[in-house]
């Protein structure tokens, strides 16, 4: 049995913040209580107890991040299931969703499984794979939706490409009703994105970068809302990076269509002008792009009033000499498991843009809810998915830094300050700051 | 004013006085392009490597003749002929290069950040021969050089960059220079080619040639890409002659004795008719011998001359 003592709690809905004594006994919460003492424990346990002090420390649900890129099977050199699970650890994630576009690509059950197994092995974070829509991500012909839910997929997607012909994934709305599943939508229009490597808009023109336009997502975001709202079917928006989707998310959520949405950190912290400033840093190319301030303001608004339902890292890791070339050459994407969460820290809520609650609203409670996952709150009974968070914890990011095997984010370099202190998965403690093994003691 | 720095990489980050500086210390090097014996012992023992990446022809044999004139040895890597054809990253070849130890490196290459990307990498200095669609400092610097032999000081002068604007880094790198001496600088081409975003630029955007040749003092057509083309990005080459080609009619509209200008290599008959390239308004030669005498320029500084050798 686990003792926390004198953690900080915040209510999801209220944002109130209080501090109290939890009790972990198998794999879920027992008990939260104002506090507790030591001869109440022991009643409560035959094993032994061992206890920590979070004293200024929160104690957040485990979170929760439906985009990542796991690599395994086929580009193990990127990544692999086992360092992405112990990455998303050590940045605070409890449980995370693998996208399909490995090699081959996840779209048969075999293959599902096969990610299911190699995360229980990794014994890091809950690892979940989504499956594709379609067969090799094709966009020719659907997948078996039905079978690969049955293996464990908890979403269908071909992210890394959208499905260009309309009507094929209208068919695929209505099939995947089968599954109850939703859909993940890359919301990308091939033609309008070919050949760019970063927004088109002033400082593409300056740099001499081919761009790609808000239009590439914005019109598939429309046309893929408008398919969800006709089919009444689930849908998804995977990394919502332009002003005007936002707009579209909004209006389609007062229609009442059944649709979600995502925002990746880098889109909240930074702009195209980074390219820019950085001169040409390729860790700053990612697709969807990092857009202007505009559209950073209305994706921060878009989380604040609750049109963008979550926050996800697209982690996509690269190797060092892949992104060791000039800027146009190099592939899209940041790595971001293991810093997402202090960048949001030090970037939005310290500064007091992003209120906790809405952090924690948006990066557990609403992906367990829209993936029907394990977790999202501290409350007893709840499955013990939860992170001892450390606001004032400092790291300089620097190369020897990571679990994950790749390091092409921006934030090499920086100081970030919040990180998560020690992690349980299912009340089992899994991870633990380095330097600071044995933080707790056995209740003698 | 004094000269330090390690690259020449882009002309928006160099000041009005480095640009005055070059075209000063250009001014005898391209004398010395016409003496008998156009050999100078300046640099006799440096080394200066050609990296090329996109095929040229005129650039870099400047660039090599530039060299050659100085003393210095030359050796240029095509792309054809090397490693870079095998697979190996710009990274690794900035590091081979770096282990032969040269005293400068001249690069041009498809992508935009290359040269940055290499001086990053360099201890030896590294000349931008254009990256990517991003720019082309050199021959900005030889334009405006002409510019200068022809009509002394460019303040309020009215300069026509005509064409495809949006791929191109010698627009880019005229805006730059041409704004920094006091130039009027107008961009013309069809929206596909000169989009919104091109104001960035800060300078005067127009789709109508013909609404902006009065009063020119220079007009300077840009190399279309015919694979353009086939991108959708204009319908025809009749089409586009029709709207932005250079012919004598429309030069007869500035109301002036207009530079006429062209970075080469040109597609007669499609952004220039060959009666304006053929005649005495047209320049382009000139720029081409300018050109070297800038590339010896730029050499000298980075490869810090004693002006005594050159006088």
């Amino acid at each position: 049995m686990w003792w926390l003592k004198n953690v900080k709690i915040v209510d999801p809905e209220s944002g109130s913040i209080q501090v109290k004594d939890v009790l972990l006994e198998g794999e879920r919460i027992l008990e939260i209580r104002d506090s507790l003492t030591k001869e109440e424990v022991q009643n409560k346990s035959q094993t032994g107890i061992q206890v920590i002090d979070g004293t200024g420390k929160y104690l957040f649900p485990g979170l929760i991040d439906v985009h990542t890129h796991l690599r395994e099977p086929g580009q193990e050199e990127k990544e692999e299931i086992a360092t992405g699970a112990r990455a998303a650890l050590k940045g605070g994630f409890t449980t995370i969703l693998a996208m399909p576009n490995t090699k081959p690509v996840l779209d048969q059950r075999a293959l599902i499984e096969f990610v299911c197994n190699q995360g229980e092995r990794a014994g890091g974070a809950n690892v979940y794979p989504i499956g594709a829509i379609t067969k090799g991500q094709k966009g020719q012909e659907l997948t078996e939706m039905v079978d690969l839910a049955a293996g464990g997929a908890k979403a269908f997607s071909d992210d890394g490409k959208e499905v260009q012909n309309a009507e094929l994934l209208r068919l695929a709305m209505e099939y995947v009703k089968l599954t109850g599943l939703p859909l993940i939508s890359h919301c990308e229009d091939e033609n309008l994105a070919r050949g760019g490597a970063m927004h088109k808009g002033v400082v593409s023109a300056k740099l001499g970068l081919r761009g790609i336009p808000s239009s590439a997502e914005t019109v598939m975001v429309a046309r893929d809302i408008l398919l969800a709202e006709e089919t009444g079917s689930k849908l998804h928006l995977a990394h919502i990076s332009a002003k005007e989707s936002v707009n579209l998310i909004r209006a389609a959520k007062q229609r009442g269509v059944d649709v979600t949405a995502e925002v990746n950190p880098h889109h909240l912290i930074f702009t195209d002008e980074a390219i820019a400033e950085s001169k040409y840093n390729p860790s700053y190319k990612v697709n969807p792009p990092l857009r202007s301030a505009q559209d950073r303001q209305a994706l921060l608004e878009g989380i604040l009033d609750g049109t963008l339902d979550m926050l996800a890292t697209d982690h996509a890791p690269h190797t060092w000499e892949e992104k060791m070339k000039p800027f146009a050459e190099v592939p899209f994407g940041i790595a971001g498991l293991e810093t997402a969460l202090a960048a949001i820290w030090t970037y939005l809520v310290q500064p007091g843009k992003l209120p906790v609650e809405t952090l924690l609203r948006v990066w557990s409670l609403n992906p367990a809810r829209r993936f029907k996952l394990p977790g999202g709150l501290v409350q007893s009974g709840q499955i013990a998915d939860l992170v001892l968070f450390d606001p004032e914890q400092k790291e300089k990011i620097e190369p020897g830094w990571f679990i994950s095997k790749a390091q092409n984010t921006p934030f090499l370099g920086q100081e970030l300050q919040g990180f998560a202190s020690m992690v349980w998965v299912s009340g089992q403690l899994r991870f633990q700051k380095a330097g600071e093994e044995k933080a707790w003691q056995e209740l003698q | 004013m004094k000269w330090n720095r390690k690259d020449v990489l882009h002309i928006e980050n160099l000041t009005r006085e480095e640009i005055e500086l070059i075209i000063q210390t250009a001014k005898p090097m391209k004398e010395i392009l016409f003496r008998p014996i156009k050999k100078l012992p300046t640099f006799r023992g440096k080394s200066v490597i050609n990296l090329f990446y996109e095929s040229s022809t005129r650039t870099r044999s400047s660039f090599e003749t530039a060299a050659k004139v100085l003393g210095a040895d030359t050796s240029s890597l095509a792309v054809a002929q090397s490693s870079m054809n095998k697979g190996e990253t710009l990274y690794d070849t900035a590091r081979t290069l770096q282990a032969m130890n040269p005293d400068l490196v001249v690069i041009r290459h498809a992508s935009s950040g290359a040269a940055q990307f290499l001086a990053q990498t360099l201890k030896a200095g590294v000349i931008n021969a254009g990256d990517g669609q991003h720019e082309h400092p050199t021959q900005a610097l030889l334009d405006l050089f002409t510019m200068r032999e022809h009509l002394a000081d460019l303040t309020g002068k009215k300069v026509l960059i005509v064409g495809d604007v949006l791929h191109s880094r010698v627009a880019r790198s005229n805006v730059y220079a041409l704004t920094k001496m006091g130039a009027e600088v107008v961009l013309v081409g069809p929206p596909t080619l000169l989009p919104p975003e091109m104001r960035i630029l800060g300078v005067k955007m127009s789709y109508q040639l013909d609404l902006e040749l009065p009063g020119a003092d220079v007009v300077m057509a840009l190399r279309l890409q015919l694979e353009r083309q086939q991108a959708g990005l204009f319908p025809s080459l009749r089409e586009y002659s029709q709207l932005y080609g250079l012919n004598r009619e429309r030069l007869e509209k500035t109301g002036k004795n207009t530079l006429v200008m062209h970075p080469g290599p040109m597609n007669r008959g499609v952004e220039i008719s060959s009666e304006v390239a053929n005649s005495p308004n047209a320049v382009i030669e000139e720029q081409v011998t300018n050109g070297v005498a800038i590339r010896m320029a730029l050499m000298y500084l980075l490869m810090g001359g004693n002006s005594n050798v050159v006088a």
